[in-house]
């Protein structure tokens, strides 16, 4: 029984891409973190980049095999912290979608990586902490913890913001060089 | 790459967030923990419920003599009280849900209401 897939150009461009965030994250749950919950998100920086360059469907293919893989290589898939992961990933990715898809129908107000990037840090954190909030830690306690953070996510989603901006910048020979022309 | 340049759309983003932000804070980091309301109890029964927002001072007949109660702005506390160790005086100021001070020899304990306690339970 032969069958062949036919691969696409965009296939390859996703694993490449999900292999470099997968790395990344992997590398950064080696790092130590302050608080749970708390990690700088540098993986989610190529999410970005291939929003800004391929478009959203990209994108979230990139993002959700990212935490997939990333969580059977650490080895908390299915755990508590894949599921945080899993709903952080989806809320960001549906937000990032809403924010490109109105990018599309109104040019003039284009979101750009540094509104992606907050954006995507506050869905991100939101996701996960009303999974952790509603699942896993059902005290009101919790709650105080939200405002400080949304308030780090917003901080952090403005480095990968810049990051995400200078990324692009470096990735001169690129197809759809419109999106890219205010961050040259 | 010289400074942070800002698209419009990024700008509105970054306004919304903001917006979000400073809603996050005013509705979580509100002082909802504080209970409006106390309850005195004598001997178990309930003796008086208080508005901790109306200051009053008030003279609990126990077993032993009177215990005073204060409430000032929000808090209670046990002023002085007929007993050996003072140790409901020694509570101090009550304001979270859940907080109680009591006298067990004179068999009056304060305990504020609330919505939310903030303690399950207390051994000592």
């Amino acid at each position: 029984m032969s069958h062949t897939i036919q691969t696409t150009r965009d296939d390859y461009l996703i694993a490449g891409f999900a292999a470099l965030a997968i790395t990344i994250h992997i590398a950064e749950s080696a790092l130590p973190s302050p608080l749970p919950g708390i990690k700088p998100g540098l993986a989610n920086v190529v999410t970005l980049v291939v929003l800004c360059r391929y478009g959203w469907q990209m994108a979230a293919w990139v993002s959700l095999l990212r935490v997939l893989v990333g969580s059977i290589l650490i080895g908390t898939f299915l755990s508590p912290t894949f599921f945080l992961s899993a709903a952080g990933a989806f809320a960001s990715i549906s937000v990032l979608g809403l924010l490109f898809a109105l990018s599309r129908t109104l040019p003039g107000w284009a979101v750009g990586p540094m509104g992606y990037g907050v954006a995507a840090a506050l869905a991100h954190m939101s996701g996960q902490f009303w999974v952790a909030y509603v699942v896993f830690v059902p005290h009101s306690g919790l709650l105080t913890l939200y405002p400080l953070l949304m308030t780090l996510a917003a901080v952090l989603g403005i480095v990968s913001g810049l990051l995400t901006r200078i990324v692009l910048a470096r990735l001169n020979n690129t197809p759809s060089g419109k999106r890219l022309s205010d961050s040259r | 790459m010289n400074g942070v340049k800002l698209s419009r759309g990024d700008t509105v983003v970054w306004l919304l967030a903001a917006t979000l932000l400073i809603g996050l804070y005013t509705v979580f980091w509100q002082a909802d923990g504080h209970g409006a309301e106390a309850v005195v109890l004598v001997n178990g029964k309930r003796w008086a419920r208080l508005d901790l927002f109306h200051n009053q001072d008030l003279k609990v007949p126990g077993p032993l003599g009177h215990s005073r109660i204060q409430v000032r702005d929000g808090q209670v506390r046990f002023v002085d009280s007929p007993c050996p160790h003072k140790l409901c005086v020694h509570t101090g100021w009550l304001s979270q849900g859940g907080e109680v001070a009591i006298c067990l020899p004179n068999k009056v304990s304060l305990q504020i209401l609330g919505n939310d306690p903030r303690f399950d339970a207390i051994n000592f």
